[in-house]
Parts: structure tokens; sequence; C-alpha cells
């Protein structure tokens, strides 16, 4: 199916919607086939910032919007992407104080929980 | 001097109408808005020691989420297409297509409704989630003091037993344990006080299964080790130098909770009260970040279906006035798509 957008730009959004749905597909098909949690991380990430694009381009228009887009997205953009920036050496102290069970006896813990874990999930002990 | 020609109005500004410029500022809170959030859970998920993954600690299900993820595509294609229908005069096909948006906004908010549903069966909520084995056995106690509380509650309001202070447990338990040797209260016709009579043996025999565990989680001690204050001590005499009793474990709890759902009498109420112990590791912050995510995106679904009803509302009567209220209701629309765009691999597969 093809659409005429009234202000005269041409887009096949079935062509997007189908794009946009392979994309899913790829998404869980990443899930399925187990890479190392990094490469998984990197490789749907990339897929959810293709979806996205196809989204803001197409389905939003900003693809066939004037200049004025980058005035007003640029500010949002540059806090969007500074206020995780600003938040990442937090990673460094970490949501639970030192004292916190599962810090202070973690390995005593960690190995109790994953021995239920197992248990649970019907592995080998 | 006059001007025969009108010269063309001067126009000021961006050349994109005055809402369109409005929905797209706040498009850009938004975008902020929830990359406070995104940033956040990133942050957290990086600055802990572990995070939990197995569906049976987050009963996150990739199929629904996947299956959520598609419902909001074909919406978003809905949208755009009923935008394009309002554009070229067709309202009836940009009702139609409309209509279809909001059915399957219903169908998102449905899935996410079974999807909480999971969590809140396995009471997978922040704040209430045990992460050490050691608080899955105290929130056992926990909640089987709660049932017994809540039991105990129904004897004073009934007027079965009567006690100024009803939080005190163990008085109101002693009183509870008379009730099917003692006389029947002035309120109660016989047929009534007699079901009292047995619902008590049952209750104070709920009370001293909680007792006894109780003091085995207060003390610290293995189900198997005294735990009754005198006992208690006697066993603690007879120990060698440097010797210690054993600790209560969770399987032991498990057990002990295990046999207790058994019980003809009270297993009902356990089963419906009690949760099976199953400590998460940094469960509480998972819980957190997904309710928080994924509650606010659910809030801007609702919004979004209430921009659509406003426009459905006009029935045959919708025209070109309301092209702009469909162009920037479909500017958010596809906002919220985005937005799960980047929740569902973050929260469903990584």
């Amino acid at each position: 199916m093809s659409d005429e957008h009234h202000s005269g730009h041409h887009v096949n959004y079935l062509t997007i919607f189908f794009v946009l749905c392979g994309c899913t597909a790829l998404s869980v098909a990443f899930d399925v086939l187990q890479f190392s949690k990094p490469v998984t991380m990197v490789l749907v990430l990339a897929v959810a910032c293709a979806k996205a694009l196809c989204v803001m381009m197409y389905f939003m228009h900003l693809k066939f919007e004037g200049n004025w887009k980058f005035v007003l997205l640029a500010p949002t953009t540059i806090l969007a992407i500074g206020l995780p920036l600003a938040l990442f050496p937090d990673v460094g102290s970490s949501y639970y104080t030192s004292t916190a069970p599962q810090t202070g006896v973690w390995s005593e813990e960690i190995a109790e929980y994953e021995r239920h874990h197992k248990a649970e999930t019907g592995e080998q002990k | 001097m006059s001007h025969s020609a009108k010269a063309p109005a001067l126009r000021m500004g961006i050349p994109i109408p005055n809402s369109k410029l409005g929905m797209w500022l706040f498009l850009g809170t938004e975008i902020m808005f929830f990359t406070a959030f995104i940033g956040s859970y990133i942050v957290l998920r990086l600055g802990s020691r572990g995070w939990p993954t197995d569906y049976n600690d987050t009963h996150i299900n990739v199929f629904l989420g996947g299956v959520n993820t598609f419902v909001l595509i074909v919406s978003s294609y809905c949208v755009v297409v009923a935008h394009e229908a309002m554009a070229l005069k067709n309202f009836a096909r940009a009702r139609s297509f409309l209509w279809v948006t909001l059915i399957l906004a219903f169908l998102f908010l449905g899935i996410k409704g079974v999807e909480y549903k999971g969590k809140i069966d396995h009471d997978i909520l922040p704040g209430r989630i045990p992460e050490t084995a050691s608080q899955a056995v105290k929130k056992v106690s926990t909640q089987l003091e709660e049932l017994v509380r809540s039991r105990f509650s129904r004897y004073i309001a009934a007027g079965v037993v009567s006690f100024k202070q009803p939080d005190d447990i163990l008085t109101v338990a002693n009183l509870i344990r008379e009730v099917p040797s003692g006389t029947k209260p002035g309120v109660l016709t016989n047929e009534e006080f007699e079901q009292w009579r047995v619902s008590a043996t049952t209750d104070y025999a709920l009370f001293l299964k909680w007792q006894d565990l109780h003091e085995h989680v207060v003390a610290k001690v293995s189900l198997k080790y005294p735990a009754a204050p005198a006992q208690y001590l006697d066993a603690r005499g007879q120990l060698k130098a440097g010797e210690k009793p054993p600790e209560i474990t969770l399987d032991e709890t498990k057990a002990f909770l295990a046999e207790m759902k058994q019980n003809p009498d009270y297993g009902a109420l356990v089963s419906a009260h009690v949760f099976d112990p199953h400590p998460i590791v940094y469960g509480n912050i998972f819980a957190s970040t997904y309710f928080i995510m994924t509650g606010f995106h659910a809030i801007h679904v609702i919004v979004g279906m209430i921009l659509f009803i406003m426009v459905l509302k006009q029935g045959s009567a919708l025209n070109e006035k309301w092209t702009d209220w469909v162009e920037n209701s479909g500017l958010y629309w596809h906002f919220v798509d985005l937005v799960w765009i980047f929740l569902f691999p973050m929260l469903y597969i990584i």
C-alpha cells in the first residue's frame, strides 16, 4: 500500500510497518540465540535505535520537516544524553550500603540462594 | 502613496501550527522524563553486584512483551494512516483506523495487566521481596503473624472475646484458647457460638505454629533446636565452649510451611496468605525500576487513549478542524511507541 502525504512527500507506511515488525522479531531472535550478554546488549539496543529512527523519520515525519526540528530537538537531546552521563559515575557507588545483607554476607547468601534456585528450576544440585 | 497589490503577510516563527509546536516542545520534556528513568535504571543495574534475570525470579514474559511491541507498532501504523485520511478529508477511514488504534491500546493494557498480575500473584513488588535466605524466613513469620492477627481481630469485632488492647496478641490468644470451654457471650446465638468454638480451636493451633516459628526466628536457631525462652536458655547452658546452636535455614522453613499448608484445618488459609519463601537477590530494586518505567508508560498509553476517544466522540461529525488534533495525538502516540521500543529490550531481553 502506498500513501500520499498531504505535504507532498511519498511514504509507504506499510513498508515501514513491516521493517518495524522484522526488527522486533530480530530482537527476540537475539534473545533466543543466547549470545554472550554484552553482545546481546549491543545487538538489541542497535535494533532498538534502528526502530526508533524509523518511527521518528517516517511515522513522525521528521524526515520531511524543516530545520526547526534541529532547533527544537537539539537541547532536549543534549540534556537527555547528558543526564545518564552525569549519573554514570554513580555506578561506582552501589545502591546497597556495604552493611546491607546483600553485600555483607554476600557469598553465604548467594550460595544458599543459588542452591535453592537450582533445586527449584530442577537443575542438578 | 498606497500599495495596490497586497503584500504577503509577514510570518514569524516556526512554519508549523502552534499546536504542533506545543506538542513537540512537550515531547521534548517527555524525552527527558523517560531518559531520567532509563538512565537511573542503567546506573542502578550496572551499580548492582547482581540482578534477577531468570523467569522464576522476575516473571518477565518475553513473549507477552514481544506481542505488546507488535500491538504498539500496529497501532502506530493505524494512527499514521488515520492522520493521512484526515488530510485527504476521508473522515470515515480516519475514524475506522482510530477505532483500531483505541482497541489495540486496550489490548496493550490488558496484556500489561496479565503481566502485572503474574508479579502481584508472586509478590514481586517493591519492598516486599526477600533478598536473602534470612529475609525469606522472616517474611514467612511476618506473613503468618499478619494472618493470625487478622483471624484474631474477628473475635474481638464479633464480641466473642473482649479485650481493650487487641494488639496484645499473647493475651488475645489466651482468651481465644478459652473460647471452646467458655460461656456464650450474650451477643451471640447458640449456633453462632458453636461456629466460633470450632474456629477458635483452629485459630489457636495456627497461633501456636506461628509462635513456634517466631521464637526460632527471633532466637535465630534451627527449628530442631528449642527456642521457647526457658528451654532455649537450658539448651544453651549445655553447649560446650565455642559451640553455637545451629541456625534456622531456608530449607527447614520451607518444610515447616509446606507441612502447615497440608493441615486440613488451617492449610487453605495459610496457602492463601503466606507465600512460599523465595529469596531474590536485588529483587526490590528490579521491581522498583520495572514498575516505575512500565507504570509511567502505561499512564501515557491511557492519556493517548483519552486523546483518541475525544476524536472518536465526534462520530460522523468529524471534520477537518480535527486534523491538527489527530496529527498531534499521533505524534504523542508514536512517542509512546518509541519509549516502548527501548523498554522492551532493556527490561525483557537484556
